[in-house]
């Protein structure tokens, strides 16, 4: 890296703190399972309140309580953030990359390829989700965790790919670019010196958004038999568990709640101090 | 500093407007009239949807609520399940042989159309129900009727055994002496319908509901709600009830409590762990709480006839190994746990049974030894389950249980209809959460049903286990037509034994239902075969605004703020 | 502009089919509707019966041609429930619910996310624009199903200030009933628009021109709404063109919460009964959604930039 974008980095209270949240989101997922103090699949019976049933508290056996089953949430936790950021960044990936391909290619070159990549945007964002999986789920017999990212990335590039087409329209016809093709330019020098940096921007606001929104799908997905099976955890599963419990024990929500927020902060809040970084107009 | 102020000065505002005590009991009472009252809505709601309006077909619970409000029929049963006569004027008399019923009907009983209601009514709707062309599901309940095979075959034009002996009187023959003869003419199958009105509405009619019941259909918004009018020439239009029933579709748990609360629904059922908890904590709604038990069995099917299901060593295991007090505290003791195929208010119901399949997880390991895998079972088990959060909650119950003594339970979650479809067939499904509910309190209706081998068709199985016995088959045979009530117990009673240590399913628990109305709400009780039985409830108009107190100290509204001040 | 707007027109027709014929194909792969119809109960006769009488029972060809002749003369069919109404019966009554929420989803969140964007990018790296951006992750991290009741439970229940769900008796009632679903729904888009909103406005408050604005002594008011906002605008508009088909998939949550009976419940209603004529026509209406929703993203984005040309 270029050392004074590396300078402008560190200055970037915002890029540092970002960078902070989402290396302790990814050390808790991936390094987690590593420090779980217990089994996360067990049920402990005295994880279960004798007369009521409800989850127990905090106390010295279960650090963060147990949850509806009496399994240890802490570990839990610990072990579930593997498949939510896994799903959160191979589908992110997957589908930052695809939609800013597919956006700066059609809004730069435009016609015939701009109108039918357009209307399959439209065929795909027509398409009802919920029978969509319902049926991936029937087609493969015990879709695997790939199967899911997959799915999830290919259905949600198509925002961000009309947002990035329309920002490049407009970079397009700007003078200095119209002036650099006169002058010759290759179209590649001109999408990475010109297009690039001012799609960029709304590419990470979007992308976080999708981290969050994915997180969220996967827990309905695993309600609907795809993505991950009990006993395994996801942050999603055990969010979307808690609500049944939100006025009894509100932490079944709350910590994989906060789990995702961060997450999401973290990533939004790095995108955009690397942007400025990298960007030497600012 | 000033921006500081404006915050904590909006966080006061927000403070003092909602200064009230977050409501605990019912907001509403009623006006304390000690006499039934006739009038008013009574506002209702399922979380599921009414099918159809039309008795000879529709068969799931919700459309049975709503098909109790506007029909009746020549039986029915009371709180207590005691049959009682509705249409009929009496209990039937019974020939000498037992093969022979014989109604007397109530004389000046009107359909809503305002037609007489009389015998012939009766004969036409039971022909037009067992008529292949109808296709009920409830004909196999009247297979021992005289002359029904000739009737659906086409070579007669009627059932020989319905006769009318006269406009008010109707006979009923059978083939033997078929003890839940009576329990199928109390089920809504056999409730009378004017047959004008299927001739008016050839294919519409389950929309177009004409009866004999308590309320006549207003309006049908599918989907979303229905309403019911009180029908003036009601058999019983003199006694007291409301004038209106509102019945809304498809309402989520959480927001329908909510709603409950805040006195826009009167009737509460179905609830979140949550939202049970405070319901069985709250004093202030405890005069308005009731629980009934909800006269149906859960359990795990296992298939008899797929590895290693078809080793009963390996069942038995497996019976052993649920941990059924856990489950229970698990769903906040919302369900009764059982070790038998009967729940216990049916008559067949074992005390002597409490060891054979319960939680034992020595024994369990015990039975894997015996039946050859003293280590537990290398390959995973697949367990079916359909969608829904409470289906992944049991299929988790079930995985740590099994997995304690060496069984790894893999689970396969599919759609409703795909559940029904592949457990129903031959060498699909190894195992599956299965859960059956009563059609009328005898045995039959579940070990028939459930366990004889006739049920267990290649293709479309009840008998979700294919558990095949000859000697339960014999017994349950000789139990249907046993005419001696004792007998006919201790018939079931061995069947239910056999069954339960042949352990086609490992028999897990049956549910409680606990439900709450609003104090203004009189007369209801939970029925012990209907669910949410609405005919006989009046309502206390006008109903009184419980006053709220204002808080003495405002800190406790911070309690209100949060969504966590649960009592 | 109107010969875009015409060929945009003709383009939906292919798109439609498309997606219609992909979702017939879908439904057809998902096994038999009567089972799901019908219940754990039926009997096989009754089962055969049923399937005879919807016509489910022949050939798939024969129904996909039967249905797409419908459509062409505007009959999307009955519904499979024993109601048997009309499937532009039931989605009459059900749109116009779930237009007026989205209606007023689409409002809130643009007025509030701009709103709350401009005001971020103007007082930026202040409390003011840090709390906003707080608050708007914060929007985006919660799902719909945890907001949701949680305002319910606070704002309609314990403070009585909304009605605790439903949707009313007349116009008034129906508006009252709204707001607070429609608030939710909104949540995310408020969220959004305003994250992008805010990056926009920074980079264009850098950019030359408005530095020659502020040079030629234009007031700050003048500078920041007349020339900033405008072209800041830009991927706002293509983003709110593309919020049809979220606000239906996000009422599908929203209306089950609040008990509003519109579209989104009919969906998930008709998905799970298998009532599969319906589910047909409410991506029928959902995909039209699509289409006018990005025609007037485009439309929208060529009259803030002219030079930039829609022929797509």
């Amino acid at each position: 890296m270029d050392p004074r974008a590396w300078r402008r980095f560190r200055k970037n209270k915002g890029a540092i703190v970002g960078a902070l949240l989402v290396l302790f989101v990814t050390l808790t997922a991936f390094l987690g399972p590593l420090a779980a103090p217990k089994d996360p699949d067990l049920q402990y019976s005295e994880g279960l309140d004798a007369t009521t049933g409800l989850p127990v508290a905090a106390n010295a056996q279960f650090r963060m309580g147990a949850d509806q089953l009496g399994r240890d949430e802490l570990s839990r936790l610990l072990h579930g953030g593997r498949v939510s950021m896994q799903v959160a960044f191979g589908a992110t990936a997957l589908a930052v990359f695809v939609g800013l391909a597919i956006g700066v290619a059609t809004g730069f070159f435009g016609g015939v390829f701009d109108t039918a990549t357009m209307r399959l945007v439209d065929v795909l964002l027509s398409m009802p989700f919920l029978l969509i999986v319902i049926v991936i789920n029937q087609v493969f017999d015990s879709p695997s965790l790939a199967v899911l990212y997959v799915l999830l990335g290919l259905l949600s590039w198509t925002t961000l790919a009309r947002v990035t087409r329309a920002k490049t329209m407009q970079v397009r016809e700007l003078e200095f670019v119209q002036a650099a093709r006169a002058l010759g330019m290759s179209r590649s020098r001109i999408v990475v010196r010109h297009v690039l940096p001012n799609v960029i921007q709304p590419a990470i606001i979007l992308g976080s958004t999708l981290v969050a929104q994915i997180i969220i799908v996967e827990s309905a997905m695993s309600f609907l038999g795809l993505g991950v099976r009990p006993p395994t955890s996801s942050w999603g599963t055990m969010l979307h568990d808690g609500v049944g419990f939100i006025s009894n024990a509100p932490r079944l929500v709350l910590l994989p709640g906060a789990l995702i927020v961060a997450a999401v902060f973290g990533f939004n809040l790095l995108g955009e101090g690397l942007r400025d970084a990298l960007d030497p107009k600012s | 500093m000033r921006s500081i102020l404006r915050a904590s000065a909006l966080c006061w505002a927000v403070l003092l407007l909602g200064c009230k005590e977050p409501p605990r009991g019912p907001r509403y009472r009623g006006d304390g009239n000690a006499h039934a009252r006739a009038g008013g809505t009574l506002v209702v709601h399922h979380e599921a949807d009414v099918r159809g309006l039309d008795p000879a077909t529709s068969y799931d619970e919700v459309s049975q609520i709503a098909i109790k409000l506007l029909f009746d029929g020549l039986l029915d049963y009371d709180y207590e399940l005691n049959l009682i006569p509705r249409i009929a004027s009496a209990l039937p008399t019974i020939s000498e042989d037992g093969k022979t019923f014989t109604f007397h009907l109530k004389r000046g009983v009107r359909f809503s159309n305002g037609r007489e209601l009389v015998a012939e009514d009766v004969r036409w709707s039971m022909e037009h129900m067992l008529a292949p062309s109808t296709s009920s599901p409830g004909v196999g309940f009247f297979s021992l009727l005289v002359g029904l095979s000739e009737f659906a075959e086409g070579h007669s034009p009627h059932v020989s055994g319905i006769r009318v002996l006269d406009r008010y009187t109707i006979e009923f023959e059978l083939t033997a002496a078929d003890q839940t003869f009576l329990n199928a003419m109390a089920m809504p199958f056999t409730y009378p319908v004017p047959r004008e009105n299927y001739a008016a509405h050839p294919t519409d009619v389950a929309r177009n509901p004409v009866g004999a019941g308590a309320y006549t259909l207003e309006e049908w918004e599918p989907g979303v709600r229905l309403i019911f009018k009180r029908n003036p020439r009601y058999f019983e239009a003199s006694t007291p009830r409301a004038d209106r029933v509102l019945y809304e579709v498809n309402l989520q748990r959480e927001s329908a409590f909510l709603r409950f609360r805040n006195g826009d629904l009167d009737h509460a059922h179905r609830f979140t762990p949550a939202d049970r908890l405070f319901l069985r904590r709250s004093t202030q709604w405890a005069p308005y709480r009731v629980e009934g038990s909800g006269g149906d069995i859960w359990g795990l099917a296992m298939n008899c006839e797929m590895a290693p299901f078809n080793n009963v060593h390996v069942r038995r295991a497996v019976a052993f190994a649920m941990d059924r007090e856990r489950w229970s505290r698990a769903r906040n003791y919302a369900l009764r746990p059982i070790g038998q195929a009967l729940p216990p208010e049916i008559p067949g119901y074992s005390t002597t049974l409490s060891s054979v399949q319960s939680f034992n997880r020595a024994r369990a390991r015990e039975e894997l030894a015996l039946a050859g895998y003293p280590n537990g079972i290398e390959a995973p088990v697949t367990m079916w389950i359909s969608e829904g959060a409470t289906g992944t909650l049991y299929a988790e119950l079930a995985q740590a249980d099994l997995r304690a003594i060496g069984i790894k339970l893999e689970i396969k979650q599919v759609s409703f209809s795909i559940y029904l479809q592949q457990t129903a067939r031959a060498h699909t499904a190894q195992m599956s959460l299965a859960g059956w509910n009563q059609d009328f309190p005898s045995a039959a209706t579940f070990l028939d049903i459930l366990f004889h081998s006739r049920n267990a068709r290649p293709a479309d199985a009840e008998n979700r286990a294919f558990y095949r016995n000859a000697s339960v088959d014999a017994l349950l045979d000789r139990a249907r037509t046993e005419r001696d009530s004792v007998l006919r117990r201790n018939l079931y009673e061995q069947a239910n034994e056999i069954v339960t240590r042949d352990a086609p399913w490992a028999f897990l628990f049956t549910s409680i239902r606990i439900e709450a109305y609003q104090p203004y709400v009189r007369n209801y009780r939970i029925h012990g075969l209907w669910s949410e039985f609405y005919r006989d409830v009046w309502l206390d108009l006008p109903r009184q605004r419980v006053a709220m107190r204002a808080a003495q100290n405002p800190w406790r509204n911070l309690a209100a703020l949060m969504p966590f001040g649960g009592l | 502009m109107l010969t875009v707007i015409g060929r945009r027109s003709l383009w939906a027709i292919p798109v439609l089919f498309v997606i219609q014929t992909s979702v017939f194909l879908l439904l057809n792969a998902l096994g038999d509707p009567a089972v799901a119809q019908l219940g754990p109960r039926a009997s096989a006769a009754q089962l055969q019966n049923w399937r005879h009488q919807h016509g489910t029972d022949r050939p798939l060809g024969t129904r996909y041609l039967e249905y797409m002749g419908g459509l062409v003369h505007g009959d999307m069919g009955v519904s499979h429930q024993e109601s048997r109404r009309s499937v532009t019966d039931v989605l009459e009554t059900r749109l116009p619910r779930t237009a007026l929420l989205g209606a007023m989803a689409i409002v809130i969140e643009v007025v509030l996310g701009l709103l709350l964007g401009v005001i971020a990018a103007v007082r930026r790296n202040t409390l003011v624009d840090t709390g906003v951006m707080g608050v708007a992750i914060l929007g985006i991290s919660a799902p719909t199903f945890v907001t949701g009741l949680l305002f319910l439970n606070i704002l309609a229940f314990r403070f009585g200030w909304f009605p605790v769900g439903g949707y009313g008796v007349d116009a008034m009632d129906h508006l009252r009933h709204a707001l607070l679903p429609a608030f939710t729904l909104a949540i995310t888009g408020i969220a959004t628009y305003a994250r992008v909103m805010r990056a926009e406005m920074l980079e264009t408050l850098r950019s030359d021109y408005i530095r020659t604005a502020r040079a030629k002594g234009l007031s700050e008011f003048r500078t920041v709404v007349v020339h900033a906002v405008r072209n800041a605008l830009l991927p706002v508009v293509t983003l709110v063109g593309l919020s049809l088909p979220i606000i239906v998939s996000g009422a599908i949550i929203s209306e089950a919460i609040y008990a509003w009976p519109g579209l989104g419940r009919l969906a998930v209603e008709s998905i799970t009964s298998r009532d599969d004529p319906v589910v047909m026509g409410v991506v029928l209406l959902s995909s039209l959604g699509v289409v006018i929703g990005n025609l007037f993203a485009d439309i929208g984005v060529a009259a803030l930039d002219p030079r930039v040309r829609t022929d797509g």
